[in-house]
């Protein structure tokens, strides 16, 4: 019985080892993002014409974030070839030392913002915190600034602001004390963390995910709230009474990396050098209202003259706004973070 | 298979030994048999709860730079936010533990009390919203709780309330929401032990002169004890580590455990960070369930298993 | 006065009862007149109605129609906790979360009874039933028979105006059960409650009862003393539910008894003409010896089939001249064994005059 039972073992354990091998092209890589309508829109402007450009097959995977990036570089099973992640995500995973450095001699960095260029990680898109408010609570007089935001009496009604993205919030606190946009970085956390403070009591909800930013909006759940513009862009494009602006609005950038252990480092090197590339960066408008982290896309003359106003990363838009600091938030973020749940939680 | 395969040698042996040998290791043989009938269940249980709970263990007594520390630990002191949301995660088990058992109760009593085709068919209605995923179901209560939701709208038509009741996004929305998942776990295991009691001592009671009142309180209630421990247990535990409702129905106000140990594993580059929580989680859970065990003894922790 | 004797018995009236389940009727205008400190069973198979008419007694089944007075105080919609009625249940019910002692004193506890009062009769009780001492024993360490010793504590104690038993013996061995119904009958006297008793084992009818009510589809059938029942049965279903019977087919024709060419003699009035069956104990056959007189026996020749020697008796299967079996039993005195027939042997059948008893043919 025993010999048998080792037999079946030998079995199964051959079975699984000849599914576990996996069934690599050198013509194929791997690419994860966010997944949904963004995905979507970066598969048509990026990836769709990198492959065919190429002549490679891209498979696609979604991510979390960092931490699955973590998982696949510290237990040695790399799936992907490249990913996005948050800049301040970026700017964490490279102290760790997660990423595989990028060759700039393959990677045109031109046009592209040198605060999103390091050795292992680029910028690929722009993502603006706004303040949006109902029309149908305000009329056309609603919060403009985050300072009006903050003003419970000027303004009342029900507020929401992000309590998953610390940095983002306490980068909004630092406006609403009344810092103009290029005084707010390096950002002071323990006045930020007072400035939250202040309206913390008047704080709804403190939302965790973009789609829960919305709903609450959306369903009049609050009248106001910290939001991001692509959510933004959708709840005014299907009808909500809303209305935002790219007013001190906070500049976040995703970027692109190539996992330490990448099986296709070099191919992926050549797709990602598309993917930054002024051309197909001139694409990703098209589709969604993140803009192009590439600056030079909007001198290709592909993206519609009346549609670069609504972009957040037009050369016009980005002067209205504060762009957060990756560097900055590598260094701070766990101290940050932490301190600011403590206070949201009290 | 070795039953009665005793052999009948007993030449030149005393009468006192006879096949003695032959006999325990005809025992050793079968408890040898037995052995290898759950070791696949052992080596499961290895494999998948031993060893990466040990690995948990191992992986939460180091610190950032990979050095054996007790930072992981040491945060949850120096940190209130981390005492606040321990504290939060308890109240919200304990009143959502609570309000499963006022609704739970009189639920898995009237279902016993049915006859029987009435009562399967109530239970399917009990147990119907267990395929239905738990995200869809909170979205759904969100639906129904929100400030413009259907009960607030509702009421609000009815000339009922003026303003809207703060029903989503605080702490009344996590229990209501987390009720409703939990009320199953609750009204299942209560149900069966109910349908364990001996009608005829129902009827004794009465018989004897205690009125149905008197009967349900001295007889039927406490009959109905470990299944409502049993029940209680299990929700009480569940709620511990919920994570889905209290992150959607919270407004990000009240933050659990669970939530926490989310946090934790995005934030810091160490998976240490979030291992100790959910080696404090374990930890207090076991505790939970042994004192459970003391309080109301093997039955409420051994599933229904008076009787 | 603790667990008092007779006085405070009571009569029971049934009058009427009807029960139906939907479109099945239980019980069919059921009467019955049970007498202070009275022990009457309630006897028949199962389905006859004789469990329903007992829940019915105690308020757990609503009747459809009908008269239940004890002592003359109509208790059909009495709730039941209120109508004072003792029970011991088949299984028992004893409550598994309490001891001894506080299943005893849970009716007392009921009652508002005073701790010391209740102790005092709890041990009383206890004692009645034979189990001092045991008071703090779980239910669940108790064997078989205490459990009933429990349970009959537990309806008495209150001292009700009757107690009521539905099947409480049935669930012990052989032997414990003999010996319960005779402390169960000796109980009954000392106490002298009236008793309705259910069960379907004639035996232990017959063994215990002050009287017997035979039940059969929802009616009674007969009520008799036990001996009454036995010897004079006055349907073919009573002959045959109580002890076992031969029937032999006679006919009524001229004043006179016949089977087939045999005019019978018998002691009770003869009954209207017509085919009826006459009801023969095993025992009250005889083997008559060749040239024995007749006298007042009637005489049945038959053939034997086979004989069964038991130790004490023996039982003899025979088959009359018209083709049907019957069966007697005799005890193996010397004098009979030394003449025990051999299968196929002639023999003649004796019936004494007197045990001739005619039932109706169905």
């Amino acid at each position: 019985m025993t010999k048998r039972l080792c037999i079946y073992g030998l079995a199964v354990a051959g079975l699984l080892a000849s599914v576990a091998v996996p069934a690599s092209a050198a013509d194929t890589i791997t690419v994860a993002s966010w997944g949904g309508t963004y995905q979507d829109a970066e598969t048509k402007a990026f990836f769709d014409p990198t492959a065919k450009e190429l002549g490679i097959t891209i498979k696609q995977d979604t991510t979390n974030g960092l931490d699955d990036v973590r998982l696949q570089v510290t237990g040695n099973a790399v799936k992907w070839d490249i990913t996005e992640l948050g800049a301040d995500e970026c700017a964490r995973g490279s102290k760790e030392g997660l990423f595989e450095k990028l060759d700039y001699s393959v990677i045109d960095k031109s046009g592209i913002n040198p605060k999103l260029v390091h050795d292992d990680w680029v910028g690929i898109s722009y993502t603006s915190v706004v303040l949006i408010y109902r029309t149908d609570v305000f009329g056309d007089k609603g919060p403009k600034t985050w300072a009006d935001f903050w003003d419970v009496e000027k303004f009342p009604g029900r507020r929401a602001l992000s309590g998953s993205q610390a940095t983002e919030t306490l980068s909004v606190a630092a406006l609403a004390k009344g810092l103009p946009i290029d005084k707010v970085y390096p950002v002071d956390i323990d006045g930020a963390l007072q400035s939250v403070d202040k309206v913390k009591g008047h704080i709804d909800a403190w939302w965790t995910s973009g789609a829960q930013a919305m709903q609450l909006v959306k369903d009049g759940e609050v009248d106001m709230a910290s939001i991001w513009n692509g959510r933004a862009g959708t709840l005014k494009k299907e009808g909500a009474p809303v209305s935002f602006s790219f007013d001190q609005g906070v500049l976040t950038a995703d970027c692109m990396v190539i996992p330490k252990g990448s099986k296709n480092k070099d191919l992926a090197m050549k797709a990602l050098a598309k993917f930054v590339s002024p051309d197909l960066q001139a694409n990703l408008p098209l589709y969604v209202d993140n803009g192009p982290a590439n600056e030079k896309a909007f001198e290709t003359g592909k993206i519609p003259q009346e549609r670069i106003k609504d972009i957040n990363s037009s050369p016009g838009n980005v002067k209205k706004q504060v762009l957060q600091d990756p560097e900055f938030w590598r260094d701070t973020l766990v101290e940050a973070t932490e301190k600011f749940n403590n206070l949201i939680q009290q | 298979m070795s039953v009665g395969s005793a052999s009948f040698d007993h030449a030149g042996k005393p009468d006192g030994v006879l096949n003695a040998d032959a006999l325990r290791a005809d025992a050793r043989r079968q408890a040898l048999g037995l052995l290898a009938l759950v070791s696949p269940g052992l080596f499961l249980v290895f494999a998948v709860i031993i060893v990466p709970i040990g690995w948990l263990f191992w992986l939460s007594l180091f610190d950032e730079t990979g050095q054996l520390s007790f930072a992981n630990y040491a945060r949850f002191f120096e940190q209130a936010s981390y005492i606040k949301t321990f504290v939060t995660t308890f109240k919200v088990a304990f009143v959502v533990t609570g309000a499963s058992v006022l609704f739970g109760y009189p639920l898995a009593y009237m279902l016993s009390q049915l006859p029987r085709r009435a009562a399967s068919i109530c239970l399917i209605f009990v147990i119907l919203p267990f395929w239905t995923s738990v995200l869809v179901r909170t979205y759904a209560w969100l639906v129904i709780l929100q400030r413009k939701g259907l009960i607030n709208n509702w009421l609000i038509d009815l000339g009922v309330i003026g303003q809207p009741l703060p029903l989503a996004n605080n702490f009344t929305g996590v229990v209501i929401g987390m009720t409703h998942i939990m009320l199953p776990f609750l009204v299942l295991p209560l149900y069966a032990s109910m349908k364990t009691i001996d009608v005829d001592c129902l009827r004794a009671g009465m018989n004897l002169g205690a009125s149905p009142a008197a009967t349900f309180r001295q007889i039927f209630f406490p009959l109905s004890l470990p299944g409502l421990a049993s029940g209680v247990v299990i929700v009480f535990v569940l709620c511990l580590g919920f994570f889905v409702t209290p992150a959607l129905m919270g407004g990000g106000k009240v933050i659990m455990w669970a939530m926490r140990m989310e946090q934790a594993t995005s934030l810091y580059s160490n998976w240490g960070a979030g291992a100790a929580l959910g080696v404090v989680l374990l930890a207090v859970t076991l505790a939970l369930l042994g004192l459970f065990q003391r309080l109301l003894g093997a039955r409420a922790t051994g599933v229904w298993s008076r009787r | 006065m603790l667990l008092s004797l007779a006085p405070s018995a009571l009569p029971i009236g049934i009058h009427g009862i009807e029960k139906r389940f939907g479109a099945v009727s239980i019980l069919s205008d059921l009467s019955l007149d049970v007498a202070a400190g009275e022990f009457l069973t309630l006897l028949g198979p199962s389905g006859s109605g004789k469990t329903t008419l007992l829940m019915i007694l105690a308020g757990f089944v609503r009747a459809n129609a009908g008269s239940i007075k004890v002592g003359g105080e109509e208790i059909i919609t009495m709730p039941p906790h209120q109508r004072n009625i003792g029970m011991v249940f088949q299984n028992y019910a004893l409550f598994p979360h309490m001891n001894v002692f506080h299943n005893v004193a849970f009716p007392l506890k009921q009652r508002r009874v005073s701790a010391a009062d209740t102790r005092e009769r709890v041990e009383k009780a206890l004692d009645l039933v034979r189990l001092q001492g045991l008071g703090e024993r779980r239910v669940d360490q108790l064997s078989g028979g205490q459990r009933q010793r429990v349970a009959l504590a537990r309806a008495i104690v209150f001292e009700p105006r009757i107690v009521l038993m539905d099947e409480p013996l049935s669930a012990l061995d052989k032997g414990l059960r003999e010996h319960m119904q005779i402390e169960l009958r000796n109980l009954h006297r000392r106490l002298g409650m009236t008793t309705v008793y259910v069960t379907h084992d004639q035996r232990e009818a017959i063994t215990m009862s002050d009287r017997i009510a035979v039940m059969n589809a929802g009616r009674i059938e007969q009520i008799d003393q036990p001996e009454a029942l036995y010897a004079r049965p006055k349907t073919k279903f009573v002959a045959g539910f109580i002890g076992e019977s031969n029937f032999i087919p006679v006919e009524c024709r001229n004043g006179s008894v016949w089977h087939e060419d045999r005019k019978l003699r018998m002691s009770d009035p003869i009954p209207a003409v017509g085919r009826h069956l006459m009801v023969v104990r095993p025992e009250k056959l005889r083997l008559v010896a060749d040239g024995e007189q007749a006298g007042v026996l009637n005489m049945l020749p038959a053939t034997v089939g086979d004989v069964i020697y038991q130790g004490d008796s023996f039982i003899c299967y025979a088959t009359l001249r018209d083709g049907r079996q019957v069966t007697l039993r005799d005890y193996c005195r010397s004098d009979v064994l030394a003449r025990l027939p051999a299968p196929g042997e002639p023999i003649t059948l004796g019936i004494d005059a007197q045990d001739v008893v005619l039932v109706a043919d169905q």
